[in-house]
């Protein structure tokens, strides 16, 4: 049988093709100036010097970053009860709301997004909270699904434990449930943070022309200005951002496991 | 008979680790083998590499004279039944069992004969449409068999596949298999850690340690004249004991000379005895070969397993001060203390601390509604100097108790036969104390600091019994003695005659029953 | 739960599943509006229904979004589920190796990977079109059905496929015979991971397509600026057609799973 780990061979070079080469190509552009051949490359730090100089590209980062948070924030406060009262029904209702939960989803994001539009067109929103909306619409699901998860695995027999130790339903809740579903949660905020970042769409369809998110950044230097090197650049910081909080993310909930563990 | 497989200087490692140390093995025609050993002895891995899912690092297997270590096993004329039996998920127990004769690409009619003559083979006559996920294991097992044997192999290997069975199904199993590998007359090579299966079906059993054959023999040679230690331990229960050959047909152990049927060994030879249980019969005092006291009796279904102490371990007597309650009330505080005072070895006084003195004097507090309050304040001036030292426990609200700590020099017994040392302290404690443990052997032994050790590497004994003569129930304030000591010389002994604990006897055993192994014996 | 508790949760609940509905109970309203307003219902009517059959490029759009799906689908299952299977009997720095590469389109965003995937047809001088967005849509897909299916195959007793070869299979039989008919779940669920994630994919197709060739997401981006009702047809008949599959999907197998058990009382 060992033979057939022969099989992955094929696909370790598709990879290389299609998923590591395509990612070091925008490193090499990242890095280089505009106008190079296939073989001569001008190595440049200055489309990052660019980014970092001009107050505009930096803000729209904050703004994008903030956008992110709040919508995860805002997912959590809405998702986490959510997912808590569907655990709590008998588990044909939990089976029922959570398949009606995820119909919606298959339905193309952007249909979806359009619809908004629609709705929210004549209502006097500021462009803001129309993003917001469609963001919190998008990502909450996923929320209240990572959410529910964590919570229906759990053993209900730890519930009855802490009862039986003499902790009321808000203490069983705060010391036993809340703790225990925080892997759940934490795998929501990956679900929801990291797109949300990106999101190019929902502000162009919802914000209207000045509500600039840095995926809109990155979409105007590739499809209008033509600056794939600068482009390339913001997609690099972009990416590099969202590594770093997905570590961050990851250690929190090793450490909040270990915690529980000890 | 016919050889059939050799195994030729096996060689088998893992990340380093050698699981197979050169193994030479022949099985014949239509035998029952049956590998034993622990887990980890190696012997699944060597049935693995008979199956061809694992190839050897070094040497040959032969089957039928020819060198099989390249034929893959799909190649090989040998089938298994796994341990967890691994029956085909998604396929009904009639195409489990076809599953072989399906790929050879036999005719349908020829298949449906075949099946369905493993299947009355099995038992399981009626049984092909059913789901094999939802059978029960005696019957997966069944399948697992006919599935293998409707290939109509040369072997068939079995690894560990009553594991998974509880007790009374895998008797019914062991039969069953017995008469299967009967009725078709074929090898079957089976892999088991059970040696009462091992004893039960085999014809050749083969046992293994650590990679290496230990001994090959039938179920008898292996019961009666196991090559070393180990072999007899794992086989059935022994008395296993340290002995001197001192010369042919003579063996010494306990300071007494036994006369046995044994010789060929040195002069003066360490070597290891085992007499069997069985072989042990119990007779009045002074008529048999040894004296002993009845230590403890079991009863078993069948017989007794009685154990008999021939020697006496090491032992080592303390004095036991009890006192009247001297608890220490604080009217003001509401509040009561008590502490005893204690004995230590001096070589423990570099190490004391608070926690171990609270704990060696049993120091607590409490309030008048029983409620307990913490010792806030431990003051002792201990000097690494036999003595008596004054000790004072104070809780927060200034109740407070002085004990006195009387440091002595490490005083133990020791026994140069036996090659132990005991070592206790004589101790104070409270009729209330007393009365309220649960456990006493444990707390006496606690409280006496007891602890016992070899000589030999100074590694920890066992204090094996606490002897007393007191009745804890009704306790008066004075002096007892109580003497720790470790196990002396104990046989076990398998009886139908019931004896009464404590009742001195005598054992009589037979030269014959005397079986002498050589301590660096191995195959 | 008190009655008062149990209350306010099904009223939660109730609020937010209208929440999630909304936009879909507009878009086909909407749909059958007589007007091009987005904001009265003026009238019912199939005007959009009518326009949208008749509009070439919504028919295209949707030819090519169902073309790409499949072969995407496909070709990234028989794929995905070859290089699962090596992928369970390889050593562990290359199963790492190859999990940590597959992670990177999976956590990056779309947008990243969209461009990566831009940038390197170009300079290769690829002209963008069909086979360059298809290509994209494998390479995407591949990582989720690989992830279906690893899973099930870490569920399969060891001994299965020995007990294949030990029964006179070839590795390759036993293959067919044993382990894909065990991986079966996985790889439909990897299946229909991959279909869905190509039939909505956005980001990466609208930066790896060339002119011409348009799916639904860029028909619906490039037309949103003007007020164009027909998208609400659009999306009503895909609102529809998912419906019935998801519907399909969730009741035969319990349909299926009563007639089992029904045989199994003859049997």
């Amino acid at each position: 049988m060992k033979g057939f780990s022969r099989l992955v061979y094929p696909y370790v070079v598709w990879m290389v093709i299609m998923i590591v080469i395509p990612m070091l190509m925008i490193v090499l552009y990242a890095f280089t100036t505009k106008g190079n051949d296939v073989l001569t490359f001008q190595f440049t730090l200055n489309n990052f010097i660019r980014f970092f100089k001009d107050s505009i590209f930096p803000n729209v980062l904050y703004r994008s970053l903030v956008l992110a948070i709040i919508t995860t924030v805002i997912c959590i406060m809405f998702g986490y009860p959510a997912a808590y009262f569907i655990s709590k029904l008998n588990i044909n209702k939990q089976n029922m709301i959570i398949l009606l939960i995820t119909l919606p989803m298959w339905i193309n994001m952007l249909v979806r997004t359009y619809a908004w539009r629609g709705i929210l067109n004549g209502l006097p929103l500021s462009g803001e909270v129309k993003v917001y909306i469609g963001m919190v619409y998008n990502f909450l699901p996923f929320m209240i699904l990572q959410i529910y998860t964590s919570l229906s695995k759990m053993d209900q027999s730890l519930i009855t434990a802490a009862s039986d130790l003499g902790a009321n339903k808000w203490q069983t809740f705060y010391k036993v449930v809340l703790p225990l579903s925080l892997p759940g949660v934490i795998s929501g905020i990956t679900l929801v943070f990291l797109p949300a970042v990106s999101s190019f769409f929902i502000p162009k369809l919802l914000g209207g022309g000045d509500y600039v998110l840095i995926g809109n950044l990155i979409e105007n230097y590739f499809v209008s200005t033509g600056d794939w090197n600068f482009g390339s650049a913001i997609s690099l910081i972009m990416a590099i951002i969202i590594l770093i909080s997905m570590y961050i993310t990851k250690k929190l909930d090793r450490d909040n496991r270990e915690v529980t563990v000890k | 008979m016919k050889k059939l497989i050799q195994f030729k200087n096996i060689v088998k490692a893992f990340d380093n680790q050698i699981v197979l140390k050169g193994i030479n093995l022949d099985i014949y025609e239509n035998e029952f083998v049956t590998l034993l050993g622990p887990s980890g002895c190696g012997k699944t891995t060597l049935l693995r590499i008979l199956g061809g899912f694992l190839e050897a690092d070094e040497g040959t297997v032969i089957i039928d004279g020819k060198d099989i270590s390249n034929i893959p096993a799909y190649k090989r004329d040998i089938n298994t039944v796994f341990q967890k039996y691994a029956l085909f998920p998604h396929l009904n127990v009639y195409d489990n069992i076809a599953f072989g004769l399906k790929i050879k690409k036999q005719s349908n009619d020829i298949i449906e004969q075949k099946v369905n003559r493993m299947l009355s083979l099995v038992g399981l006559e009626g049984f092909g449409k059913r789901d094999v996920t939802l059978l029960s294991g005696g019957q997966q097992q069944r399948v697992a068999i006919a599935r293998a044997l409707v290939n109509e192999p040369n072997v068939l290997l079995l690894d560990e596949p009553l594991g998974a069975l509880d007790l009374k199904l895998r008797k019914e199993m062991q039969i069953e298999l017995k008469r299967i590998q009967q009725e078709v007359g074929i090898t079957f090579i089976f892999v088991t850690h059970d040696q009462e299966e091992a004893l039960t079906m085999s014809d050749k059993i083969v046992v293994m340690k650590d990679g290496e054959i230990q001994q090959i023999g039938t179920p008898t040679e292996i019961y009666n004249e196991p090559i070393n230690e180990y072999v007899a331990k794992f086989i059935g229960e022994s008395n296993i004991i340290d002995a001197i050959m001192k010369e042919d047909y003579l063996v010494n152990f306990d300071d007494h000379d036994y006369k046995c049927v044994d010789f060929g060994f040195k002069k003066n030879e360490l070597v290891d005895v085992v007499i069997r249980p069985e072989d042990i019969d119990i007779v009045p005092r002074n008529k048999g070969i040894i004296n002993g006291e009845v230590k403890s009796v079991l009863f078993k279904g069948v017989h007794y397993e009685i154990v008999v102490e021939t020697a006496s371990g090491t032992s080592k007597t303390v004095t036991m001060h009890v006192l009247g309650n001297k608890d220490v009330v604080n009217e003001n505080a509401k509040e009561k203390i008590s502490a005893s005072n204690f004995y230590m070895d001096l070589e423990d006084v570099k190490t004391l601390s608070d926690s171990e003195v609270i704990a060696r004097a049993n120091a607590q507090a409490w309030t008048f509604d029983d409620e307990d309050v913490s010792l806030t304040n431990v003051e002792y001036d201990v000097l690494e100097k036999t003595g008596v030292y004054p000790c004072t426990f104070k809780t927060s609200k200034g109740t407070q108790i002085t004990v006195n700590i009387t440091v002595v020099e490490p005083i133990y017994t020791e026994d140069k036969i036996n090659e132990e040392a005991v070592q206790a302290f004589d101790f104070y404690k409270t009729v209330d104390e007393i009365k309220e443990s649960i456990a006493l052997d444990t707390d006496l032994k606690r409280w006496a600091n007891a602890t016992a050790w070899s000589l030999e590497d100074e590694s920890p004994v066992e204090i094996w019994d606490v002897k007393y003569d007191f009745d804890d129930e009704d306790i008066k304030e004075g002096d007892y003695k109580i003497t720790f000591s470790t196990m002396g010389r104990e046989l076990k002994i398998h009886t139908t005659e019931y004896k009464e604990e404590g009742q001195k006897v005598g054992l009589s055993f037979s030269p014959e029953d005397i079986h002498v192994m050589s301590k660096l014996g191995s195959y | 739960m008190k009655k008062s508790n149990q209350l306010f949760s099904k009223f939660y609940l109730t609020i937010i599943l209208l929440f999630f509905y909304l936009p879909i109970i507009y878009v086909v309203l909407f749909s059958f509006n007589d007007s091009k307003s987005l904001s009265n219902f003026t009238g019912f009517s199939l005007e959009w229904y009518h326009k949208m059959f008749n509009d070439r490029t919504i028919m295209e759009a949707i030819y090519y979004t169902v073309i790409i799906a499949v072969l995407a689908t496909i070709i990234s299952t028989v794929v995905g589920t070859i290089t699962a299977i090596g992928l369970s009997k390889s050593n562990k720095l290359l199963k790492e190796s190859i999990n940590q590469i597959n992670n990177l389109p999976m956590l990056n965003p779309d947008i990243v990977t969209a461009i990566g995937f831009m940038l390197f047809f170009t300079s290769l001088r690829i002209k963008t079109g069909f086979l360059t967005m298809l290509l994209a849509h494998i390479a995407f897909c591949i990582p989720y059905v690989i992830l279906s299916i690893m899973p099930r195959l870490r569920q399969i007793d060891n001994n299965l496929a020995e007990a294949a070869l030990d029964l006179g299979c070839t590795p390759m039989q036993a293959l067919f015979k044993v382990i894909i008919p065990q991986i079966k779940p996985g790889i439909i669920s990897g299946a229909l991971v991959a279909f869905t994630m190509s039939f909505d994919d956005f980001v990466i197709s609208l930066f790896t397509t060339g002119p011409g060739i348009n799916n639904i997401s860029i028909y619906v981006y490039a037309n949103v600026k003007r007020i164009n009702p027909t998208i609400n047809a659009l999306s009503t008949i895909l609102v529809a057609v998912i419906t019935v599959v998801l519907i399909i999907i969730n009741v035969v197998p319990i349909i299926k799973e009563r007639k089992r058990k029904e045989n199994e009382k003859f049997v």
